[in-house]
This record gives C-alpha cells, sequence and structure tokens, in this order.
C-alpha cells in the first residue's frame, strides 16, 4: 500500500502487479478469476493524487484519486466542464460512484465508459507518471484498444487536464435503453466554443460504446465551425458520426441499431450543446 | 495482511485476503443483514457505510479495509433508531430483500446531503433495486427520516 507515487511505480514494476483505484471494476473481475493478479498495488493512501486545482492558464488539474461522485459535484467541473460532471452523474450508481475513481476508470479502458468520450471531446489529456518520469499523454493515446491503455507496467495516472475553452458549451448524452444504470448503448459528447455573435469557433464531438475505444469523431469541425449555430449543418455531424461508429451487436443494440443511434443522438448532443432545445 | 478498522462502532483487528469482499466478512462475524443480490453491483442489497460513503461490499475490497470506519444496517439501526421507524411507519417495503440496502442507502444520504429533497432521494435510490413498492413508501420513509433526523 504506497503511501507516494514513486513507491507504488516501483510496487508496479514488473509482471503480475495490477493497481487499484477504488476497485470496483477490478473487484468484479477479480471476484469472478478474470483476472488473477500477483499483488494488488492500491493507490488509495496517495494523497499527492487528491485535489482538483484551477492552473493559470484556466485548465483544471483533476487528481487521478478523484472519485465520480466527487466529479459530479465538485464547482469548478460544474463551471469549467458541465459534461465532466454530468458524466460522472450518470454513470452506474451512487455506490460505485462513491468509491470508483477518474484515473482507475481510464485506467480501466472498457468502451462503454462515460467519461472517456467526454475527455476526448474536451481535448483533455494524462498526466502519467511512471519509474522514468511523467509524461502528458492525450487521452486519444492514452485509450489504444479494447480495454488496453498505452500505459507501461511500472505507469500510473496521476491527474487528467483539462484544458479551458473560451465560450465553451459542453454536453454529455447517454442512451440507455435497458435501465438507466447500465453501460450506455452510445454516449456523445460534444464540446462547442460558440462566439458572442453566434458563431461556432470550435467543435469537438466523440462517441463512446460504439468502437473498441472511445472515437474522437472526424469532420464536425467542418459542419459547425465558421457558421451561425443556427445554421449548423446537423445531416453532415449525423453522417460523420454514423461512419466513425464500428459498433459490435450485443444486449443494447444490434451494430446496425447502434451506428443509426450514433448519429441521432450526436445531432441531439450538438443541438442541445449550440443552445436548441435541452433534449438531455 | 493485517487489518485495523471499526465495524459499527467496534474496533476489529482481524487477518483478510486483500482480494476477498467486505460483504462476505461481514456476513462470516454474524451480520446476515447485508445480502448478497446480484453480486456485480447493481442491486444494492450489499449496500453498507464505509467512511460515511455507501459501497456495493459486494466489490469492497479488504485490502482497502485498514483504518475504514463500516457501519452495517444491524449497527445503523440501533446507532439512529429513528431509521428503522420511519420505514415501519410507512411501510416502506414488501418482501424485503431490498429493505436493508434501502436502509443504508438512507443513512448514507443523510450524512451527505441532510436537506435531500424528493427528487435527491428518488436519485439516491434509483441504485437500490426494488421490485415490489414501486418505491413511493419507500421515498416516504426516507423523508420522514431526514425530517425527524
Amino acid at each position: 500500500m504506497p503511501a507516494t507515487v514513486p513507491e507504488a511505480c516501483q510496487a508496479l514494476t514488473g509482471d503480475g502487479a495490477l493497481a487499484l483505484g477504488g476497485g470496483t471494476a477490478m473487484g468484479l473481475l477479480l471476484r469472478n478469476g478474470l483476472v488473477e493478479p500477483e499483488r494488488l498495488v492500491w493507490l488509495g493512501r496517495i494523497a499527492a493524487l487528491g485535489g482538483i486545482a484551477v492552473g493559470t492558464d484556466g485548465s483544471l488539474r483533476i487528481g487521478a484519486a478523484t472519485t465520480l461522485a466527487e466529479l459530479a459535484r465538485h464547482p469548478e467541473v460544474l463551471r469549467r466542464c458541465a459534461s465532466l460532471a454530468r458524466a460522472a452523474s450518470g454513470a452506474a450508481n451512487p455506490r460505485i460512484r462513491a468509491v470508483a475513481t477518474l484515473g482507475g476508470h481510464l485506467g480501466h479502458a472498457d468502451p462503454r465508459q462515460d467519461l472517456p468520450p467526454v475527455l476526448l471531446a474536451l481535448g483533455a489529456s494524462a498526466e502519467v507518471t511512471g519509474v522514468g518520469g511523467t509524461r502528458l499523454v492525450e487521452i486519444a493515446d492514452l485509450l489504444v484498444g479494447f480495454m488496453e491503455t498505452s500505459l507501461a507496467p511500472d505507469e500510473l495516472i496521476t491527474s487528467v487536464v483539462v484544458p479551458e475553452r473560451v465560450g465553451r458549451r459542453d454536453v454529455y448524452l447517454r442512451y440507455t435503453p435497458n435501465s438507466h444504470d447500465d453501460y450506455p448503448t452510445v454516449g456523445v459528447a460534444v464540446d462547442v466554443s460558440v462566439a458572442p455573435d453566434g458563431r461556432v469557433m470550435g467543435a469537438r464531438l466523440a462517441l463512446g460504446g460504439v468502437a473498441p475505444t472511445a472515437v474522437l469523431v472526424e469532420g464536425v469541425a467542418d459542419a459547425l465551425v465558421g457558421r451561425a449555430a443556427s445554421a449548423a449543418d446537423l445531416e453532415a455531424v449525423a453522417e460523420a458520426a454514423r461512419s466513425s461508429a464500428t459498433p459490435v451487436d450485443d444486449q443494447r443494440g444490434s451494430a446496425a441499431y447502434k451506428q443509426a443511434m450514433s448519429g441521432l443522438w450526436a445531432v441531439r448532443a450538438v443541438r442541445a450543446a449550440l443552445g436548441g432545445a435541452d433534449e438531455r | 495482511m493485517r487489518a485495523r478498522f471499526t465495524l459499527n462502532g467496534a474496533p476489529v483487528e482481524t487477518d483478510v485476503a486483500p482480494a476477498s469482499m467486505l460483504l462476505d466478512l461481514v456476513r462470516e462475524r454474524g451480520l446476515t443483514g447485508t445480502k448478497e443480490g446480484c453480486a456485480v453491483g447493481i442491486c444494492g442489497v450489499c449496500t453498507v457505510l464505509v467512511d460515511d460513503r455507501p459501497v456495493s461490499s459486494c466489490l469492497y475490497l479488504c485490502g482497502f479495509l485498514d483504518g475504514a470506519d463500516v457501519w452495517t444496517v444491524e449497527g445503523l439501526v440501533e446507532r439512529e433508531p429513528e431509521l428503522a421507524d420511519a420505514f415501519v411507519e410507512c411501510e416502506g417495503m414488501q418482501c424485503g430483500i431490498c429493505t436493508p440496502g434501502q436502509v443504508v442507502a438512507a443513512a448514507a444520504l443523510r450524512l451527505r446531503s441532510p436537506g435531500a429533497g424528493a427528487a435527491e432521494v428518488r436519485e439516491e435510490l434509483a441504485g437500490n433495486l426494488c421490485r415490489c413498492t414501486g418505491y413511493e413508501t419507500i421515498v416516504e420513509a426516507v423523508m420522514r427520516y431526514l425530517e425527524r433526523s
């Protein structure tokens, strides 16, 4: 049970170690014998992994040990990137949110999770520390495959940095046709920035649940940027979302259904972000 | 590993397997009000408090217990008699399977948000599945408990 980040990196070095944040996802795998680590490295006693702070550049630095419940209620998260608080508040149930951490959530890298698409849309990066030092990794470069990250065995996520964007209007919508605490059929995160005259200055959209990782959708900026919000090309947004989705059939819908829903909910999310009817 | 923690207010020191679950630990100590339901953190019948937070004990690793303050339904209703009273008076139960979890969830909500309104109560209880009551009487019971404490 390491007390510092360097101690944790040492403990993680070599084969057979499993890092645990809140342990909710890993608890499930451990319980069912789906992972059999030689040792568990619990990060919950490392004070340096906690805290949420605003940098001089307006960016938000969120410690990896922050729980989803803390994320959901933190005033700076709500003020600067409300979609992240929204996504955290809708994941699983209060008991999981009370324990599950941001770092653990990202390290688990399940493509159906809520926070990865939001962090992709927001342009966030993860601060990663290993025995050899610290590096900043964009979320797209962290999540490299189905439940697979680019972390080396001795590395752990120490914080997540969300850049500030002037005029940010960010939205996260999750579509769950089964029960609301289920993983979404598709989750759509949008981060648009809008000038005072109503013109769209920037737009990023990401999907969760419809590919081996959360994916940033290409071509959304072309459909929105430079236009007035009311002149957004929503059909192009839908088409871009559909072509980025490479889903598989499961109990949350057939591949074709998920692809269609990706387009539909992408349009709803963009509309909500641009100030249309709030369909959350 | 050795773990020192408090369970329903009493100090405990015991050997635990780090990857074993808190649910089994409390039940093996005779605290069988905490049930195993889904065993995947969804249904809520195994809810206990750890450091005043509601957790699914079916997924809570004993390796985290050292230094923790754990309360089960048995300890909570003794500590706060008005909690059980409110559920009894409002008939906040039907078959009873989910009740221990609902009671612990109510205690957790009071600790976090004592002035919670009905909407927040419903939000909190959404993670504790009841398939009998339709929740009306459970929400009433939790509201009564919050008003009295």
